[in-house]
């Protein structure tokens, strides 16, 4: 197991639709944010589309930024956990066990993305939608920390049938074969209309940035992009979010085209 | 990985040896996994999953879903990757057909009504009772010659059930009357007009080069989003350069925030702009000179009146910007010009739609890659005609008739005008009249609680169908849709629970003794009849050696489709283009502001407003969720000292609904805009007494020409009440942290890790 995931989310793609966000409350047996929670700044979506205002009418523009755990190399979050629940695995992914959180939420103060959330009540549904919830994924009871967890149980259930079809459960065997990538993908990243969001393994990609090195030669689509958008300081789009917080995030952001900034930059170039 | 106590222990008590071993080696072939979800090799159990391909039923546009189901229960959707609508991704919505199959609120058995009309009080009774009451009434009509008294109304219905209902209707002799709370009844009829053509145009965004549009919230509501949002992928970033997009809109839309440009209107303008556009290409000979010969019948000069320094002022922006926009749109080839949404909403929609569509010949899209391509109809004649939409005009007529005595029976299914209608119509009142109100809807909405009788119908997930899209991938195809679990209240037995709508249509016409002439019993074989049509044309997307083996096939991949089979784009010769139109609007001195409303992401016109995902989907613009907030512009609502949740009294001619304040930067201001889906008295306890509804304000002005709802044409004045609610929104706004040149609270660098 030498994986480690990563995702890259295109802003020049991204149109803000929410296909990720329900798509994601259905996987991940999300309790029903109610007007309270919301009213209360309370409400869970592991993955959220954040709005940002540019000026005001008629020159106003408006930018979406999907936001969700950075599955950051170095996270804020995992030292301050007094009981290991949070702690970063093999294969790149910050993960939470819930039968170890004791909700201090001392997590959640670490992670400058407000990727955490805490279950502030006892998830409750009317006993007919209990129905749909996934039975692959814990709910989670009151007083415990949850996050996005980039579907590990997708990543589990595929590796073992991958073992199973193909003999083999890597990365390389996986991405081979398009109906197990898309078995392993996470929920959003299939539901994602515009396919702003990419899921791979950036395993060389990411070692060598925190390394300080030049990229590698890129493995697959994921590693393909990162190099092309985040090797490139003058013309690639990429970067990663609070980078400068030396929290080394395995999610790569490219940003927007601005066409007016292109404009310039060529009449001035 | 098999481990045994005694591993265990060694791996997580740690001895000395261990820990260097772990150490020097990194990741240990055999490391413990303590993560969600835990894996305990002696109880690894994971249950077995089937995906179903079906067709999702949650808004008109029809993506192809697989639905995974675990030991009978629904769990999760995805997009068909087969399917040719969306290839694979699917839109918010379309996970929440799950919460409307395991809806709590869900009717349970069929109902009589035992209280007052509207009360919503009923007694349960068997499907043999319900069937025979309603075929009993309406046989009893038909024996008086009273049939065309007899309305039925379904939500734009394509496909085969499309058919069951016509076939109804028509064997029967009721009136048949489709019902769309937000028209397309203007794009259909422009769309014929300009291209003669009975289905919208599908537009290859991903290969255009410009994209102008016109108050269609394409990527978000309008037409079929997650078809355009795969396209607008790649238009930005594919493998060609990047497209440029320019919006035209009264209100700031999600789509509009996506464009590189948004070009505020005056609302019902955006014909005049087309125009104006169509002015400038032609003067300055940027276009295909033969569509412009044939769209101004020869005389280029009846384009004249609509020179940009004439009309700037009534459309708000300066001529610069309209020579500006006509040179990008011309000069980019090949370009794209789509309309709709509250372009259309006005007096003059149909001809605003005309304007804007004769674009596309204009600047040589017809037909073209990155433009447009046409629909062909399905293969199969008895779903070859598009869903009809009924115009408002219509409406009224079946209202007045119902006021007058003149309407014997009312039945609706996926329709509810109750809730939809404007509210001066008054339906609720003139529904006194009707003697019979018959309810198919899954829910108790606002329509079902004025039902003497509901025979509650299957949701999309448990029932049969199928789908000929209306805006289709541009060639022929059929989806099919299969019920992917057994129904839900299937352990109430075969005299309660829920049926298949069209199969109760079936066995109510069996007992009013008319054959519909469908050549089979249930509605199931109907399709398979039809299957068997595709499977004698020996060509598409299936092939199997038995008609067995092929109606297989088509149920694992969601439909039938051939993409060599297109449509003649040849028939679509441009037309000369109309004179325009001044927009009539209903509210005069007093009432100030336009009122643009608009569908929401999730809850939509209302329809989808039982389902708690949706309620609780953010509005891409606002975040907000749950409730009815109204848009202003910040600098109008500081000069009215409105505050974000401040509770505003909005006021037209035709009455007043109170909505929550929500000041934002990207509103006109001489606009408001306001979220159509909330303020139902019923439809289940998420959208029970919740927020208010727009539709009972709008004045029922209709377009000149089509009879279609102008819903974008009312003007409102806003009053400020003495109360405040806190907006149920996702985004926070915290203060910045006070900074003090002296005492730096918190500083990093990078090297900070």
């Amino acid at each position: 197991m030498a994986e480690s995931w990563g995702m890259i989310v295109d802003l020049d793609r991204c149109t803000g639709c929410q296909a990720c966000v329900v798509a994601c409350q259905s996987e991940n047996n999300i309790p029903i944010n109610e007007e309270e929670h919301f009213n209360q700044r309370r409400a869970i979506q592991w993955i959220r589309v954040e709005r940002y205002w540019e000026g005001e009418f008629p020159n106003v523009r408006a930018r979406f930024v999907p936001i969700f755990c950075q599955h950051c190399s170095d996270a804020p979050c995992e030292p301050v956990c007094p009981v290991y629940a949070t702690y970063h695995n093999s294969e790149g992914l910050n993960v939470q066990v819930y039968n170890r959180c004791i909700g201090t939420r001392f997590c959640a103060n670490g992670c400058p993305y407000h990727a955490r959330f805490f279950n502030f009540w006892e998830p409750e549904w009317p006993e007919s939608l209990t129905n749909q919830l996934n039975p692959d994924v814990t709910v989670r009871s009151r007083g415990i920390m949850e996050k996005c967890t980039f579907c590990i149980q997708r990543i589990r259930r595929t590796k073992r049938a991958a073992t199973k079809s193909e003999g083999d459960s890597s990365a390389e065997t996986i991405f081979a074969n398009p109906e197990l990538e898309r078995a392993l993908s996470p929920a959003c990243v299939n539901a994602c209309p515009t396919d702003t969001l990419v899921f791979g393994d950036l395993f060389e990609m990411l070692s060598a940035r925190r390394a300080g090195e030049r990229l590698p030669k890129p493995k697959n689509r994921a590693q393909e992009i990162v190099r092309r958008e985040l090797q490139d300081a003058e013309n690639g789009r990429g970067y990663r979010v609070l980078e400068e917080k030396g929290t080394n995030p395995s999610v790569i952001y490219l940003s927007k085209v601005d066409k007016e900034t292109v404009e310039e930059a060529v009449s001035h170039g | 990985m098999a481990l045994t106590r005694r591993q265990f222990m060694t791996l997580t008590g740690g001895s000395a040896a261990a820990a260097v071993l772990f150490a020097a080696c990194g990741v240990p072939e055999d490391e413990l996994l303590v993560e969600p979800p835990v894996l305990m090799p002696e109880d690894m159990v994971s249950g077995r999953d089937n995906w179903y391909a079906t067709v999702c039923r949650e808004c008109a546009s029809g993506e192809g879903v697989v639905v995974r189901v675990m030991e009978g229960r629904a769990k999760k959707i995805e997009g068909n990757v087969d399917y040719p609508v969306n290839a694979g991704k699917h839109s918010a919505r379309c996970e929440a057909a799950l919460q409307a199959l395991y809806n709590p609120d869900r009717i349970r058995g069929p109902l009589v009504r035992a209280g007052e009309r509207g009360t919503a009080q009923f007694e349960e009774i068997s499907w043999t009772d319900a069937v025979s009451r309603l075929s009993f009434r309406l046989q009893n009509l038909r024996g008086e010659r009273r049939q065309r008294r007899v309305v039925l109304a379904t939500q734009p219905l394509s496909g085969h059930l499309g058919l069951v209902v016509r076939q109804f209707a028509d064997k029967y002799g009721a009136t048949y009357l489709p019902f769309e709370s937000i028209e397309q009844t203007n794009l259909k009829t422009a769309v014929k007009a300009v291209f003669g053509q009975e289905r919208p145009p599908d537009f290859d965004i991903e290969n255009a080069s410009f994209i102008l549009s016109f108050g269609a919230d394409f990527l978000n509501t309008w037409g079929s989003p997650v078809r355009y949002s795969r396209g607008y992928g790649n238009f930005r970033q594919g493998e060609r350069e990047r497209g440029t997009h320019y919006h035209v809109d009264s209100r700031f839309s999600m789509t509009a925030a996506n464009a590189d440009k948004w070009i505020p209107v005056k609302p019902g303008t955006e014909g005049l702009l087309a125009l104006s556009i169509a002015h400038v290409i032609v003067k300055d000979d940027m276009g295909d000179s033969a569509a412009a010969d044939a769209l101004t019948g020869g005389d280029h000069s009846m384009l004249d009146p609509y020179a940009p320094d004439a009309v700037a002022d009534r459309i708000g922006i300066s001529s610069e910007k309209i020579h500006d926009i006509a040179h990008e749109f011309a000069e980019h080839s090949p370009a794209i010009a789509i309309g709709g949404g509250s372009a259309a909403a006005h007096t003059n929609g149909e001809s605003s739609m005309t304007a804007i569509y004769s674009l596309n010949h204009l600047v040589g899209s017809v037909g073209v890659q990155g433009g447009l391509r046409f629909n062909p109809p399905p293969p199969l004649d008895s779903i070859a005609a598009p869903p009809s939409s009924g115009a408002l005009s219509r409406w009224k007529t079946v209202v007045s008739d119902m006021r007058a005595g003149r309407i014997d029976a009312l039945l609706m299914s996926g329709a509810d005008p109750f809730y939809a209608l404007p509210g001066s119509l008054d339906i609720r009142t003139a529904s006194y009249d009707v003697p019979l109100i018959v309810s198919f809807s899954d829910i108790i909405d606002d329509s079902a609680a004025m039902a003497d009788l509901v025979l509650p119908k299957h949701t999309a997930l448990e029932d049969w169908g199928s789908d000929a899209p209306d805006f289709g991938p541009g060639y022929e195809m059929v989806g099919f849709q299969q019920p992917v679990v057994r129904p839900f209240f299937e352990n109430r037995g075969a005299e309660l629970g829920t049926r298949g709508f069209a199969d109760v249509l079936m066995a109510v016409a069996q007992g009013v003794g008319i054959d519909l002439e469908l050549g089979a019993e249930t509605f199931r074989d109907v399709l398979r009849a039809d299957a068997r049509k595709l499977y004698d044309l020996r060509r598409g997307s299936v092939s199997a050696p038995t008609f067995g083996a092929f109606w297989n096939g088509v149920l694992q991949r969601g439909g039938w489709w051939d993409a060599t089979a297109t449509a003649d784009a040849g028939a679509a010769s441009p037309q000369q283009l109309d004179e325009f139109e001044e927009p009539q609007f209903d509210g005069g001195d007093g009432f100030d502001y336009y009122l643009t409303p608009f569908s929401q992401t999730g809850i939509g016109e209302g329809q989808r407003a039982h389902l708690p995902w949706m309620q609780a989907t953010p509005d891409p613009i606002t975040t907000a969720t749950w409730r009815t907030w109204l848009e202003i512009n910040i600098h109008v609502a500081e000069d009215l000292d409105i505050r974000e949740g401040d509770v505003v009294k909005v006021t037209s001619p035709r009455g007043s609904i109170e909505a929550l304040a929500f000041p934002h930067p990207g509103v006109p201001p001489d606009t408001v805009s306001i979220p159509l889906g909330q303020g139902h008295s019923m439809h289940g306890r998420y959208a029970r007494d919740r927020g208010a509804n727009v539709f009972a304000i709008l004045a029922p002005l209709e377009d000149s020409k089509s009879g279609a709802f102008a819903w974008a044409a009312t003007k409102v004045n806003i009053e400020k009440t003495d109360a405040w609610v806190r907006v149920p929104k996702f985004e926070n706004t915290v203060p910045d942290l006070p900074v003090d040149e002296h005492h730096r609270v918190y500083q990093t660098t990078a090297n900070d890790s």
